[in-house]
């Protein structure tokens, strides 16, 4: 079980090369093994969507995800969002402009949904951006404004 | 000190206090940017995992760890056996009782999940698996569950906190019209996203702790206590913090830990407390029940107000839920009487969360006002403002600023309250009952002294360096306009550092009272540092203005100009390099005036110092008033929450963008505490078996309409040095009481347990 794999993660169109325990986490190999830190653990357990990367351009709960069975994929996280020139993708601009967070621990992965929200055709009206956000927890209760940023952002993109 | 003019709500273009400039540290915590604690780039990190106990009480009989240490990996197991030679500390309040030994691990267990072990290896896997091979036999002793547990009987009443003007009892017995009726509310918890935690490194007999803190001058000083270091040997970093609600203000036993483990291994270590570990790692609000009775003339004329209320505490340390913080201040009443008893149960020792006290304590005299109206007759808005407090009536002070009448009347008209009809039951849409209902809040303002340093740096910049920390309040964001505005300079011409207690001294961010605190520091400071500026550039050798003749300059925009602009205009960098200065240093605090230095320290590092609402002449709160409107499937019982106006008085508000954001936020959690939150215990075991966020239920993006937030403050200087009432607090005040009487508009049913779950309303 403890033995450490070889894997080569593509995270953000690079390569990275680690060493873990099989039983290693997508996330904790993210945060702890290569200090991509931008993706949250709010919870460890598939219940507060802070974690949320796109895999294969599919959002997924990192922390529900072994770092082995993303090996091969093509992995997304926060950090890689914005353009490489440093131009903030329109979800991002949309939270900023509408303080669509406080503490900004859970905005990572509001984002990442968001994002994931648009291009899935689910941010029609309001009240489809809450259902299909509401995988997403915000204890700061930011969730008006990010209705509002996500309503704009789609309309942007 | 010079005052600022206070400014009326600017306009997002302009960075001025008041205005709606976007939160300055918002680009880093959109872009992955923001490094919180735990995420700090520490080398050679060994990772801690603690080992909760499996009873509600009792003793530990044995621990055998032979299994865990073999395990691959492990470093080092703690047990209550180890032997870790700390003191006890000093309390919030910094009174320490003589050397005594502290223990962060004990054999005694008092609440289900208490930690009784840490184990320390290489990676987390490693040390969560040998945590699970740590054995423990227990001795089990009897459980008290809760407050209404028949064996609760280690009862204790605070005569000190009693409340008495008039004769309550007699007014109340003499009353026309009476209400009687008992609240509770349950366990609640505070669930920030980011999870509790730190990183301790030793260097020598230098302590360094990355940790999540709503004051970071606090812990260091509590951690120093506890490791009997000097004051100045240890820092707490904590440049984000991922909400804290009250949870992150103080160090945790698991901090000891941590630490203790970091010195022997002589390696930093890192505790991160995991979801579940944090509903008994520390405690969450307290359950809590009251008694009301509210006397009355049979026009609606208040007579009296009785409120007997208890909660529940932990069997080894006093925490009081004051169910009677909010009642004698919300109404105009001649005789009033109140109690408190604390109730002993086997529960992790409860902790502050969002206005504590003030916030059960207005579910329970919101929702009895509203039960009053129904039994005269009245309108809930009409006999609120038929027994308006044109004055404290329990310190016999005026207030400073009272808009609550304002608040009531803007509130009520843009939710469209006249057109309510008041029968319960009687708007209907279908099957779905509509209710409507109001619940007022209030919160005090507490007042303590900061400092802040200003820096004008080579480059021209302007650094304004505070302990202080923001956990999503604004604070980077207020500091810098509020130095920007006083400095005469562009806002983004300002950098903020905060979070370490190295840095100036600030008081704790709680009680609603950094804000206030911070920027009266800051804006002194920026005032001074705009004095010297002006002073150099009119005597220093090399500065263009010492031929002008002029007796005083202006700084605007961040240039230095004669004050009728007709002369040089200067920046700061060039400014600098003319008068051959590399930069320039400002510290000023607003300490009381002849505060010796070497007190200074006991400010920012203990509440002991605090001014509370009524410490000057007047009485000094912030108010809210929430209206509420839901919608109740009549065959399912399911109650929605469909549209929220509330309006505040918070005095005049630094940054309303972020102010609405924190109202907001509070209304939210409000949302939740009446429909959802509720800490499930075992009657067993006393365990929390909701102890994670798929079971304990907090509003999702879902569960929450749009919410209108209205100011109606004015700035109010007996409040603060820019006329700023406390905000974060306040907006919970009152959500619950507004929902539950919406609820009762609805269905003709009264519910006076929180939350209003459907098996109560079916
Ligand atoms: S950390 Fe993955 S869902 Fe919460
Ligand atoms: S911004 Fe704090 S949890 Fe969402």
């Amino acid at each position: 079980m403890t033995d450490p794999i070889s894997l080569n993660l593509k995270i953000n169109g690079q390569s990275h090369a680690l060493d873990v325990e099989p039983r290693v986490t997508l996330l904790d190999a993210l945060r702890e093994h290569l200090h991509l830190t931008g993706t949250k653990k709010g919870c460890d357990q598939g219940q507060c969507g802070a974690c949320t990367v796109f895999v294969d351009g599919r959002r997924v709960l990192s922390c529900l995800t072994l770092a082995a069975q993303a090996e091969g994929a093509e992995i997304t996280t926060i950090e890689g969002l914005a353009g490489a020139d440093g131009a903030l993708h329109p979800v991002q601009e949309a939270f900023l402009e509408h303080d669509a967070f406080q503490c900004g621990y859970c905005t990572p992965g509001q984002i990442m949904s968001a994002v994931a929200c648009i291009k899935e055709g689910h941010a029609g009206s309001e009240a489809e951006i809450r259902e299909y956000m509401s995988g997403n927890l915000c204890r700061c209760g930011a969730y008006n404004s990010i209705v509002a940023a996500v309503r704009q952002a789609a309309e942007a993109v | 000190m010079t005052l600022m003019e206070p400014r009326k709500h600017g306009s997002a273009s302009d960075s001025a206090v008041g205005s709606r400039l976007s939160r300055l540290d918002g680009r880093l915590k959109i872009t992955g940017g923001a490094t919180y604690a735990l995420e700090q780039p520490v080398e050679n990190v060994a990772h801690a995992v603690l080992v909760p106990a499996t009873i509600g009480a009792g003793r530990v009989v044995s621990i055998d760890t032979s299994a865990a240490e073999a395990s691959p990996g492990v470093r080092l197991v703690i047990t209550p056996q180890t032997e870790m030679g700390l003191l006890v500390s000093g309390d919030w309040g910094g009174n320490r009782p003589e050397i005594v030994p502290y223990h962060p691990l004990s054999l005694d267990v008092t609440y289900n999940g208490q930690a009784i072990a840490a184990v320390i290896a290489e990676t987390i896997e490693q040390a969560a698996e040998a945590a699970r091979l740590v054995k423990v036999e227990y001795e089990e002793g009897a459980v008290v569950v809760d407050l209404f547990d028949p064996k609760a009987n280690n009862r204790k009443s605070l005569d000190q906190m009693a409340v008495k003007w008039g004769d309550a009892e007699a007014a109340f017995a003499g009353a026309a019209v009476q209400v009687e009726a008992e609240y509770r509310t349950p366990r609640e918890y505070h669930v920030p996203i980011e999870p509790h935690g730190l990183i301790a490194e030793w260097s020598g007999d230098q302590l360094t702790v990355w940790e999540p803190s709503q004051w970071t001058h606090g812990m260091a000083r509590m951690y120093s206590e506890w490791f009997d270091l000097p004051l100045e040997n240890v820092r707490v970093i904590s440049p984000f913090i991922g909400g804290g609600f009250g949870s992150k203000g103080a160090p945790y036993f698991y901090g000891a830990v941590a630490i203790f483990a970091a010195k022997v291994l002589q390696r930093p270590v890192k505790l991160a407390v995991t979801r579940s570990q944090g509903f008994t790692a520390y405690g969450g609000r307290a359950s809590t029940q009251q008694t009301l009775k509210l006397g009355a003339s049979e026009d609606g004329k208040l007579q009296a107000i009785i409120v007997d209320g208890a909660n529940e505490t932990s069997t080894y340390a006093d925490f009081t839920e004051q169910t009677e913080a909010a009642t004698p201040l919300m109404y105009a009443v001649e005789n009033f009487r109140s109690s408190h008893t604390l109730v002993k149960t086997n529960t992790v020792t409860p902790g502050a969360l969002r206005a504590p006290g003030k916030n059960p304590s207005a579910f329970g005299i919101e929702s009895a006002m509203d039960e009053l109206a129904y039994k005269l007759g009245m309108d809930p808005l009409e006999l609120r403002l038929k027994n308006y407090a044109d004055h404290d009536y329990q310190s016999g002070k005026p207030w400073s600023s009272r808009r609550l009448r304002e608040a009531l009347e803007t509130g009520a008209e843009r939710f469209g309250w006249s057109r309510r009809s008041h029968a319960p039951r009687s708007m209907k849409e279908g099957r779905t009952l509509i209710g409507w209902g109001i619940g007022c809040g209030t919160f005090p303002n507490l007042r303590n002294s900061a400092e802040a340093l200003i820096r004008i740096l080579p480059n021209g910049r302007v650094e304004v360096e505070s302990g202080s920390i923001d956990m999503g309040q604004g604070t980077y964001t207020i500091v810098a306009q509020t130095a920007a505005d006083a400095l005469g300079v562009p806002v983004d011409l300002v950098d903020v550092k905060l979070g370490d207690s190295l840095w100036a001294g600030a008081p704790v961010a709680g009680g609603s009272m950094l804000a206030s605190s911070i920027t009266g520091a800051v804006h002194k400071a920026a005032v001074a540092a705009r004095e010297e500026l002006i002073a150099l550039a009119l005597t220093e050798e090399g500065s263009p203005f010492r031929e002008t003749g002029a007796n005083t300059l202006s700084i605007e925009n961040g240039r230095i100009t004669t004050s009728i602009g007709d002369g040089p205009a200067l920046d700061f960098a060039t400014f600098l390099r003319q008068v051959r200065r590399e930069s320039l240093e400002v510290r000023r605090d607003t300490l009381p005036e002849g505060t010796k230095p070497a007190d200074a320290n006991k400010f920012w590092t203990t509440m002991a110092n605090v001014q509370g609402p009524t410490a000057t002449d007047f009485s000094v709160h912030s108010w809210g008033a929430h209206f509420v409107e839901v919608k109740v499937d009549e065959d399912f019982g399911t109650v929605r929450v469909s549209r929220i106006v509330s309006a505040f008085d918070c005095g005049l508000i630094y940054n309303p963008k972020l102010a609405e954001s924190q109202w907001r936020g509070g209304i939210i959690m409000g949302i939740g505490q009446a429909l959802l939150e509720e800490g499930l215990i075992d009657p067993r075991n006393g365990r929390v078996i909701n102890n994670n966020l798929g079971d304990y239920l907090v509003p999702t993006n879902a569960d929450v309409p749009h919410i209108e937030v209205i100011s109606v403050g004015e700035p109010d200087l007996e409040a603060s040095v820019l006329g700023g009432k406390g905000v974060g607090e306040v907006g919970i005040v009152g959500v619950a009481p507004a929902i539950a009487n919406a609820v009762f508009h609805a269905t003709g049913k009264r519910i006076r347990d929180l939350p209003l779950t459907l098996d109560k309303i079916l």
